[in-house]
């Protein structure tokens, strides 16, 4: 039924289309049937309906035509209108009876009872109908061939560099892509920036922290000429643990990666750090990136070396389940084609720079991604089970956190392992089940052996459930002996317990098609497979058995594939140069922007590949490159051709995300922990929705304004919608959705935070501190040293001038140099890379 | 129904930010320095993303003052007068007409009579606010497409349930700008309820039209007290970063980000003054502060509130919300009611009759409603409660150009379902646009390659309400 339902309106458009409309119904309309429409039904239609449903129409609604017969049996969004002959079952008579609240027609008002009437004696006589028309106002679809042919979806090309005249300036074959523009514009690339500048800019990109003033000092002083003495700072950074913190957040930032799961019910994920640590891990140990996704999306189903190896391969699968969802979401089918609509989205834009998501509804508006191609890929993620550790609240006690629903990685000395296939599907079925037993019995009227039928099984099912790790609750339960407050629910979770948030392979399974991405608006089932635009030449066949991950994997991170490399290599630039080539880094579609240096791109992405698809490499070859060396300067001429240095003639100057302007402000007073910290970013106390127990301000070990802490910003827990003030002041990426490039704003909050924040003047005072308790000769020293630890550079002159009269003009010694630091540290410099 | 799922693209906002030279976010005013270093990259100069900007048609209303009752007030013991409900009290309700769930029906446990030259009928909970009923609005017939507190907040303040969305004060502000340029154009003041900072978010807007947060404790804003520094020195300190921003500027001239952050601290700077002044209750008449029960303990946090969305209208803010949760009476109906209405009914009523002492009524547009209403049905059968109902509740409106002293639309005879005048979340949203003389349709936003709507699709101005 559902099915036929939305096979009609397309058989339909085939045979119009082909011109060869069919005689819609075998029995032609008598006389008195035609006078009957003509005198009641035509003019009924053309008041109350054709305003928004015939061709004359500003905006057809519903996508239903009621002007011709071909329309109105060609049906709408909402399936078919009319059953002839069958008011009953005819959706139209549901509407105007106002039958159903989410379809009321007229949406107004309400047709009289004799208006509703003559509609439905006109069905019941079949529904007779003369007037001709088409049956939709406008045919849509996907231009296949246009879709081809856009850039993104071509093979990867083996551009040769360009030609250029001035070759002595080129330092690595990417530079002669951008020297190429830049001459073609009749313009020269700046000068290079000096080494104060430069070793500040490198350290910052490759660790999110300033260079202390030694490392400043035996950079500028390197006797070697600027390529060895860079490449030597570059070698040292990329083996320093904070590259993978630093590299690890940009990741992090795609991953949509949260500790808590947002939206309603904002309940602690309490072991999404150890997926957090994995990619700090994989960045540190220059983790292939085919390898890097291929465990991110496939990690448990991939051959493991040992137990550790199997470890870290599920831990990498929790890319996919830290998702935000809404536990408050009652509709069991919403809920899980909400989780599927998370993984497809993150995983097309983290991965492909697609917007897969946008194909939920509807084939995609811009680019060539068929609803079909969505339900396809759906259908992967629909086999699998999502191991959150969390559901969605169904009624009753039931805890948000489950157990049950985690990967353990620690199976009592057995290698790790994940609930078996099906099981998040039994533990949910159980617990429906127990419910109805439990309603069932606080009947009155039951029967003895009833009673005891219920008893026995509503403990059969406790026993299971407790077996498969599932939620302890019906009578006799904690649960069910106190009824707990509302949304509060879940005690005590253990962050630092054996478990891992993971993806685990369930009942192979193709999704059905949903109309308009309604759940229960089903269309022709899909069978699992990728996108169609992306198809290699070789197909791809699912198994039988398993949900197809290990294949997406190994499509995903073939050499072959258009995306892939492209996104990945973009992203790298973009983080190093200010800008991607493609600058909608999460968007390689039609919608988004095109490359500004297309040849660039697919040099660095055939790099990439063949290189092993080695990031630290890829890195090392931008940075060490002349283009990255650029100085500032600013020559009219240059601006007058290329005001936006799309070209890269010069540097462009970039502000530094909240963490490294965090981490910068720790580390120039000294009070930067190095290292990562044991274990999780929050303890037991932190659990429920985090909406009512306000983390932070209870008794936990680690309360308190988390900035205030000594670790890294990478290692400070992130609760959606619970980010500290200055990590939104200062843009951090809103973690529910992949978000590959920070925003950039400039707003007074920041000024106050700077200004104001006690964190802020705390630090300032240690730096101060700092620099007064050390031997050194004159305020004149003491000034030229606190622009070393601030700024990374000595002061001018006219600098040290100024900063002279303003500690002279403050009575109080250690305020002054308070200030004065808090002064440096709030002077834009401070948080932009020069 | 479903609607495109978000799809980050930088390019708008970040575009939007570096490249017009716009960028200088929430509260700029006219460039210190403009013109300055603007002929080196031929950029415009800067211009505050809050200047007051042109409606698309003469407005009605200048402002919107949103009075925020979180959890559902009952309209049927409040605004909705139902006689039959009234009359059929205690017996079992069928069919649709009740919300279409059976159950005892529960008469309106509060007596109604009908109030100024208008008859309109209010409900004996407010008897200060019924002293304005003729400035009144009633819109009986509001509906919504979800009876959970957080899916149905979030669509009252974004449109949207199931996507991140800029709130209607983010739109609002976006649209006009706003008159204050020291303060910003969106306030929130004490926000609750489900769905958090989403509810004044901006989401893909520029982060200028967030809401700001002020809360009624420790100077209103983060971080806006210096308490570190003598006041003077503060500016010494100021010149100094400045001094350090210029020479960066120098050598980077015409990056608005540079020139964004010089005026962000002249701003700031500002700022430390004007928000607590304008927020300092204290400048006010003994005899106000009691008009607005701020020496009652019942109506001295609501009265706060509604004092401070006064002085923040005066000073030209944009959007004012203030909000009072605790409004989902599942249970103790009578005496929660008692006590919720006890505590907003003379501070409403002093704000209505400040602005029209002050000639503000005529352009504010006064907003008092919750996320839905509630069913005539028994919560329990316990006669002290009921349940969420989203398909027919009511909220009203005052000031703004909105016709006073008028009941427009209506539920149902039992009071479970709009069934006239008719007013969902978009068609709301649609109507206090019009009021702010903003086409819903064209007040869009470029964002993911598609133009965005506080309306999405949908949304029909109720015209029948405006004056």
């Amino acid at each position: 039924m559902n099915s036929s339902r939305h096979s009609i309106p397309g058989l339909l458009l085939l045979l119009l289309s082909a011109g060869l409309a069919p005689t819609l119904n075998a029995s032609e309309p008598t006389s008195d049937q035609l006078a009957f429409f003509e005198a009641k039904v035509r003019p009924l239609l053309v008041k109350h309906c054709y305003e928004c449903h015939s061709t004359e129409a500003e905006k057809v609604k519903g996508g239903l035509l009621i002007d011709s017969k071909a329309g109105w049996m060609a049906g709408g969004d909402s399936g078919e209108a009319i059953e002839p002959g069958k008011p009953a079952e005819s959706l139209l008579m549901e509407t105007v009876r106002y039958g159903n609240p989410d379809l009321q027609m007229p949406p107004k008002y309400q047709l009289s009872e004799a208006e509703i009437a003559v509609l439905e004696d006109w069905i019941a006589m079949g529904a007779p109908d003369p007037r001709t028309g088409p049956a939709v106002a406008k045919a849509a679809g996907i231009d296949w061939e246009k879709g081809r042919s856009h850039w993104a979806f071509l093979p990867v090309a083996r551009p040769e560099p360009p030609a250029v005249k001035a070759a002595e300036w080129v330092r690595d074959d990417l530079d002669r892509f951008i020297l190429a523009g830049i001459e073609a514009a009749g313009l020269q690339p700046v000068a290079d920036a000096d080494r104060f500048a430069l070793i500040r800019r490198v350290t910052l990109d490759l660790t999110g922290l300033p260079p202390t003033v030694d490392e400043v000092g035996a950079f500028v002083r390197d006797p070697d000429p600027d390529d060895a003495a860079l490449a030597k700072v570059v070698d040292r950074l990329l083996k320093s643990p904070a590259f993978g913190e630093r590299w690890g957040r940009h990741w992090l930032d795609v991953a949509r990666y949260a500790d808590s799961v947002g939206k309603t019910r904002n309940v602690p994920f309490p072991y999404a750090w150890r997926y957090r640590n994995y990619v700090i891990d994989a960045f540190n140990a220059d983790k292939p990136y085919d390898e890097f996704l291929a465990e991110q999306v496939a990690g448990d189903l991939l051959e493991a070396r040992d137990a550790k190896d199997r470890a870290e391969n599920l831990v990498a699968s929790g890319f996919l389940a830290l998702g935000s969802m809404d536990l408050n979401e009652r509709d069991n089918e919403q809920f899980t084609l909400d989780r599927i609509d998370d993984q497809m989205d993150t995983l097309g834009r983290a991965t492909m720079g697609l917007t897969l998501g946008c194909a939920r509804c509807h084939d995609h508006k811009f680019d060539p991604i068929a609803q079909t191609d969505y339900y396809a890929l759906a259908g992967v993620f629909a086999s699998t089970q999502t191991l959150s550790g969390q559901q969605n609240r169904q009624g009753g006690n039931k805890d948000y956190h489950q157990v049950g629903l985690l990967a353990r990685l620690d199976a009592g000395g057995d290698a790790p392992k994940t609930p078996a296939a099906g099981q998040a599907a039994e533990i949910s079925r159980l617990t429906d089940r127990m419910r109805q037993l439990v309603a069932e019995g606080k009947k009155k009227n039951l029967s003895k052996d009833r009673r005891a039928e219920l008893r026995r099984e509503v403990a059969d099912i406790r026993k299971t459930l407790a077996e498969l790790g599932g939620p302890d609750v019906g009578p006799g339960s904690d649960a069910g002996k106190k009824k707990k407050k509302k949304g509060a629910g879940d005690g005590p979770v253990d962050p630092n317990a054996a478990y891992a948030m993971a993806l685990s392979d369930g009942a192979a399974t193709d999704l059905a098609l949903r109309v308009r991405g309604e759940p229960d608006i089903k269309g022709d089932l899909v069978p699992r497979g990728f996108p169609t635009i992306l198809k290699p030449a070789t197909p791809v066949t699912l198994p039988e058995a398993g949900s197809g991950r290990r294949e997406l994997a190994a499509w995903l991170t073939a050499p072959e594939h258009p995306l892939t490399a492209r996104v990945m290599v973009n992203r790298i630039w973009a983080h190093l140069m200010g800008r991607g080539l493609v600058e909608t880094v999460d968007n390689f579609g039609a919608s988004g922007a095109a490359p500004t240096h297309p040849e660039l791109l697919d040099h660095l992405a055939g790099r990439f590949v063949d290189g092993g698809w080695s990031m630290k490499a890829m890195i090392r070859t931008i940075v060490l490159s002349r283009t990255y060396r650029l100085g500032s300067d600013q020559p009219a001429s240059h601006v007058a051709a290329d005001e936006g240095n799309r070209l890269y003639w010069r540097a462009n100057l970039r502000r530094l995300e909240a963490e490294a302007i965090r981490d910068s402000l720790l580390a120039a007073g000294g009070m930067l922990a190095p290292g990562r910290p044991d274990g999780a970013p929050f303890d037991a106390s932190v659990g429920g929705d985090l909406a009512k127990t306000n983390p932070g301000k209870r008794g936990g070990a680690k309360a308190g304004d988390p900035i205030a802490r000594p670790e890294r910003s990478v290692y400070l827990p992130v609760f959606r919608s619970r980010l500290p003030g200055m990590f939104t002041v200062f843009d951090f990426a809103e973690p529910d959705q992949v978000n590959g490039q920070r925003d950039v704003t400039t707003v007074a909050p920041q000024a106050l935070f700077l200004l104001n924040n006690p964190f802020v003047v705390d630090v300032s005072r240690r730096a101060a501190e700092r620099i007064l308790e050390q031997e050194l000769p004159d305020e004149t020293a003491r000034v030229r040293h606190a622009y070393a630890y601030t700024l990374c550079r000595y002061p001018t002159e006219a600098e040290t001038e100024r900063a002279l009269a303003f500690l002279g003009a403050e009575p109080d010694r250690e305020t002054g140099w308070t200030a004065l630091v808090q002064a440096l540290y709030s002077a834009a410099e401070f948080r932009y890379v020069p | 129904m479903k609607t495109c799922r978000d799809t980050y693209t930088p390019l708008t906002r970040r575009g939007m930010l570096q490249h017009t030279a716009a960028g200088f976010g929430w509260l700029a005013f006219a460039a210190l320095n403009a013109g300055t270093a603007r002929a080196a990259t031929g950029g415009g100069a800067y211009q505050s993303p809050l200047q007051p900007k042109a409606p698309h048609f003469p407005a009605k209303a200048k402002r919107v003052i949103f009075l925020f009752m979180q959890g559902g007030p009952s309209h049927l013991d409040t605004f909705d007068w139902k006689p039959d409900l009234m009359a059929n009290g205690g017996k079992t309700a069928s069919g649709d007409a009740a919300g279409g769930r059976g159950g005892k029906l529960l008469a309106p446990q509060f007596a109604f009579a009908p109030q100024g030259e208008s008859g309109l009928p209010i409900s004996e909970l407010f008897p200060e606010l019924s002293r304005h009923a003729d400035d009144l609005c009633l819109l009986n017939g509001m509906h919504t497409s979800n009876a959970a507190h957080p899916q149905a907040t979030i669509a009252l303040h974004t449109g949207s349930i199931n996507f991140v969305r800029p709130s209607m004060g983010s739109w609002i502000t976006y649209g006009l700008g706003s008159a204050n340029q020291d303060l910003p154009g969106f306030i929130t003041i004490n926000p609750v309820g489900g769905g958090g900072a989403q509810n004044y978010g901006s989401s893909f807007l520029p982060a200028s039209y967030q809401g700001t947060r002020v809360d009624l404790g420790e100077g209103g804003i983060p971080d806006i007290r210096n308490r570190h520094l003598a006041e003077g020195r503060q500016r010494a300190q100021i010149d100094l970063i400045q001094e350090m921003n210029r020479d960066l500027l120098g050598k980077h001239p015409g990056n608005p980000e540079l020139d964004g952050v010089i005026q962000s601290f002249e701003l700031a700077y500002r700022m430390q003054t004007s928000v607590p002044a304008v927020l300092d209750l204290e400048a006010e008449e003994p005899a106000t502060r009691e008009r607005y029960g701020l020496d009652n303990e019942e109506t001295r946090e609501f009265g706060t509130q509604c004092l401070m969305a006064r002085r923040l209208a005066e000073s030209g803010v944009r959007f004012i919300q203030v909000s009072k949760g605790g409004w989902d009476q599942h249970n103790n109906l009578k005496s929660a009611l008692t006590r919720n209405c006890a505590g907003i009914d003379r501070p409403i009523a002093a704000l209505l009759q400040d602005l029209k002492d002050r000639d503000l009524l005529r352009d504010t547009l006064v907003l008092w409603g919750g996320e839905f209403g509630r069913s005539p049905q028994d919560q329990a059968n316990g006669g002290d409660g009921r349940r969420h109902n989203n398909r027919g509740y009511s909220m009203w409106m005052a000031g703004g150009g909105v016709k006073g002293g008028l009941r427009h639309g209506a539920t149902d005879e039992l009071g479970g379902t709009a069934v006239a005048g008719k007013i969902g979340t978009h068609d709301l949203h649609a109507t206090i646009l019009h009021l702010l003389g903003l086409d819903h349709t064209r007040l869009t936003y470029r964002y993911a390659g598609r133009d965005f709507r506080l309306t999405d699709v949908y949304g029909e101005v109720a015209k029948e309400i405006v004056a």
